[in-house]
């Protein structure tokens, strides 16, 4: 592996009493995109949500071991979560727009920031809108609500806006699970022209868009990472057989 | 271009390269079988260099195989491909052993004039030329003129290797020289054989029928569908 | 369709046995008549109070004051009194209301020990008898606060520590705090927490995401909860019985140390005290109609946005 982005040591992570996460160790490349497989509940969900501290919001949760973004812990006291989550941005399932005009949802992230100078602004919403192929569809309507449109573009939307806080790290969780398939193909070829400037980690319960979006896959099962490789070896001769029944269907 | 689509322009641009290859190498088997005997490294080099493409072609099929899962034209596509780069490698095969015997031939020029043997060596190259223009053409009447070719040739190269077999029994110095020149017309005419195979995949592919172990006995493409 | 064999038995037939039917038929009936008998005694209400008052109600009876020892004239200076003890009360109640909601909904912790006791508070104030506030507004406001600060700005001189619309307006603000804090409540519980999720995932502190995408959605239950309070507040008497609410003032209140006229205080005392109950009946009816008016207009604004809102939710 060229380039290491995130090295995860003996990460364990406790609903109260239960232990969700057992043990992981693994690491993340850079520039390259890395699925997380599994059955339902497998934890794959959890894991992600882990690398940008979304678990934090849950309070009966624990979490104990390393999660090294470029060399530095995460989860180390002097930390500040918000920087973490300008740096690692997330995709959500269900996409979530805010009840703001498309435009307003693009510069949420810069304002927050402190961006107050419009030119500025409209370049980074520009500039977003068009790394998430959809600039030329909204460029004319950009104060229309984002709540009239359709779900794939209400996904692309989050993914501009998630964008426009230029993060290294991009999170998505299932994003494509709610879209039909013309939709769905089309957010699996935005992943492939964003790996080249970001780092994306995608979870999904559907292998076949594990297989042909990702360079790397890693497969989780009962809160264990079972094995991970690239996605061609994971595909053709996965090492451990509990992958390999995975992935021919014999189960989950 | 979709990822996807890229993936299979490289998979064409390999197909194209290893049908080159083979092209040229029965072009120097060809030389060699008529002419005079070639420098053995070239030959070698190129023979290594299909070998690696058709590794190379497996390995791409079975990775979009896994990973993109392709259905129709596409998923027709890369079974056609599996078989044709099979197929070439064994032309490739095929020519290095006819350059092997052709060393073996002594006495050449006046066998190969007697029986008209270079009317057959070029009738061998045109098909594997036109196989390898099929390749990216997939014309249906080409795929047509070759299946006709590899009859001709067939029956072409019978009759001229019974020939021999008489000449043999008369003069028995020109046993060796005869022996290795119908081994040699043999690797040609199997050389024939599997560019009429290719051309049947490339039909296969474009119209989804598969033609293979058919006697194309009326060879109207039309009939076929 | 050909007409096949025809089943002897129909089972789609209606199940016989009068009795179910009859047991059926009885239940829909009575709830029938029990909502009919409500709507009943509403308008009988309805109609005795617009009859009883409609020669008084009139422009000039709004706008003019009362005469002749209040037998006669206007409500004027109670209607005024009234709006501004409702908007004292609302910039006391509705900001107070707001932060104590969104601190409920977005920053307590489930097992939060002061949360619960927060919110064990609110339901408690809610079911206070509204005299009690009265007494609270007196011995606290008036009697404690009021005559702190005449001890300490005006040298003990009495300016503060009696009466007035500040000291009602608060008192009534406690009364409709609990309505205000629960409305906010409602609304920014509307708000679907994937909008907070997908806020604090860009990179935003919790406080910037209440104040930049919670805040802006509870707007609206903000502006329910603060008409409920002030239709509320209009209508009821008892708090202001001792903080602040006059007989009879002959100006109009001109600072928050100044008492006022309120009409639901004018109709209790239209009815007890004053020189001759007979001739003020007109007066009392066709002031509680206005109050009724006004209360019933209020309250419907508040319907129409809080059903907005749980449609948006939706």
């Amino acid at each position: 592996m060229r380039d290491i982005k995130i090295q995860v040591n003996d990460l364990s992570l406790y609903y109260g009493e239960k232990k969700a996460l057992n043990n992981i160790t693994m690491q993340i490349p850079a520039n390259k995109v890395t699925a997380l497989i599994g059955p339902s509940g497998c934890g794959k969900s959890t894991f992600l949500r882990c690398i940008n501290r979304m678990n934090d919001l849950i309070p009966s949760v624990k979490i104990t071991g390393e999660m090294l973004v470029e060399g530095v812990d995460i989860y180390d006291k002097n930390v500040d979560v918000v920087n973490i989550r300008k740096k690692i941005g997330m995709v959500f399932q269900k996409s979530n727009p805010f009840p703001k005009s498309i435009y307003e949802n693009v510069a949420y992230g810069p304002r927050i920031n402190g961006l107050k100078d419009k030119t500025q602004l409209d370049e980074i919403v520009e500039t977003s809108l068009r790394q998430a192929a959809i600039w030329d569809e909204f460029k004319d309507r950009l104060d229309d609500s984002a709540l009239g449109l359709s779900g794939g573009q209400q996904q692309r939307l989050c993914i501009a806006r998630t964008l426009a806080v230029s993060p290294d790290i991009i999170l998505m969780d299932e994003p494509a699970s709610a879209l039909d398939p013309i939709s769905t193909s089309k957010i699996e070829e935005l992943v492939h022209e964003l790996k080249e400037q970001y780092t994306i980690i995608i979870v999904t319960h559907n292998m076949q868009q594990a297989a042909r979006t990702s360079d790397h896959t890693a497969f989780f099962y009962m809160g264990e990472l079972i094995e991970m490789g690239k996605t061609n070896a994971i595909f053709t001769k996965p090492e451990k057989k509990q992958t390999e029944d995975y992935i021919t269907g014999r189960f989950g | 271009m979709t990822h996807f689509e890229m993936e299979l322009e490289k998979l064409k641009d390999v197909i194209k390269k290893i049908g080159t290859l083979a092209v040229s190498q029965v072009g120097e088997s060809v030389k060699a079988l008529l002419y005079e005997p070639i420098e053995g490294k070239e030959v070698k080099k190129t023979e290594i260099k299909i070998d690696k493409l058709d590794v190379k072609i497996d390995e791409i099929c079975q990775s979009i195989f896994a990973l993109q899962q392709p259905v129709a034209s596409d998923l027709r596509f890369i079974m056609a491909s599996l078989q044709i780069s099979n197929e070439i490698e064994r032309i490739g095969d095929l020519a290095v052993s006819v350059i092997k015997r052709a060393k073996n031939i002594k006495e050449k020029h006046d066998l190969i004039s007697k029986f008209g043997i270079g009317d057959l060596a070029k009738e061998v190259e045109l098909i594997t030329a036109k196989t390898n223009e099929c390749l990216s053409t997939q014309d249906e009447k080409t795929i047509s003129e070759i299946l006709n070719l590899n009859k001709n040739i067939k029956s072409k190269g019978d009759t001229i290797i019974d020939k021999i077999i008489e000449e043999m029994k008369s003069h028995s110095k020109v046993v060796v020289s005869g022996t290795n020149l119908v081994i040699a017309l043999k690797h040609l005419e199997r050389i024939s054989d599997h560019s009429s195979n290719i051309a049947e995949y490339v039909y296969f592919m474009v119209n989804a029928k598969i033609i293979k172990h058919e006697k194309h006995e009326d060879l109207n493409i039309d009939k076929l569908d | 369709m050909e007409n096949t064999n025809t089943i002897s038995v129909n089972p789609f037939a209606k199940a016989s046995g009068k009795g179910k039917d009859i047991k059926e038929k009885a239940v829909v009936g009575i709830t029938q008549i029990a909502v009919l008998l409500i709507i009943a005694i509403l308008f009988v209400i309805l109609g005795i109070i617009i009859y009883q008052g409609r020669d008084k109600f009139s422009w000039e009876f709004i706008s003019s004051f009362p005469t002749d020892g209040m037998t006669k004239g206007g409500i004027f200076p109670a209607l005024i009194g009234t709006f501004i003890l409702v908007i004292v009360m609302s910039i006391a109640a509705v900001p107070f209301g707001t932060i104590t909601a969104i601190y409920l909904t977005e920053y307590a912790h489930e097992k939060s020990k002061f949360a619960a006791a927060v919110r064990f508070s609110i339901r408690t104030l809610a079911v206070v008898p509204s005299i009690i506030f009265g007494l609270f507004g007196l011995g606290f406001f008036i009697q404690f606060v009021g005559t702190g600060m005449d001890t300490a700005f005006n040298g003990g001189e009495l300016h503060w520590g009696q009466p007035n619309i500040l000291w009602a307006s608060l008192t009534m603000a406690l009364l409709t705090l609990p309505v205000i804090i629960v409305s906010v409540e409602e609304a920014l519980k509307t708000i679907p927490r994937e909008l907070r999720e997908a806020s604090l995932a860009l990179g935003a502190t919790k406080w910037q995401t209440i104040k930049k995408v919670v805040f802006p959605g509870s707007i609206s239950g903000i502006m329910t909860g603060t008409i409920l309070a002030v239709s509320r507040g209009a209508g009821e008497v008892a708090p202001i019985l001792f903080t602040g609410a006059a007989y009879y003032l002959a100006t109009l209140p001109e600072s928050l140390s100044d008492q006022f006229m309120n009409l639901g205080y004018h109709v209790y005392i239209m009815s007890t005290q004053s020189s001759d109950v007979e001739k003020t009946m007109p007066i009392q009816f066709a002031t509680t109609l206005v109050l009724l008016i006004l209360t019933l207009s209020l309250n419907l604004v508040a319907v129409i946005i809080r059903s907005r809102i749980r449609r948006k939710a939706k």
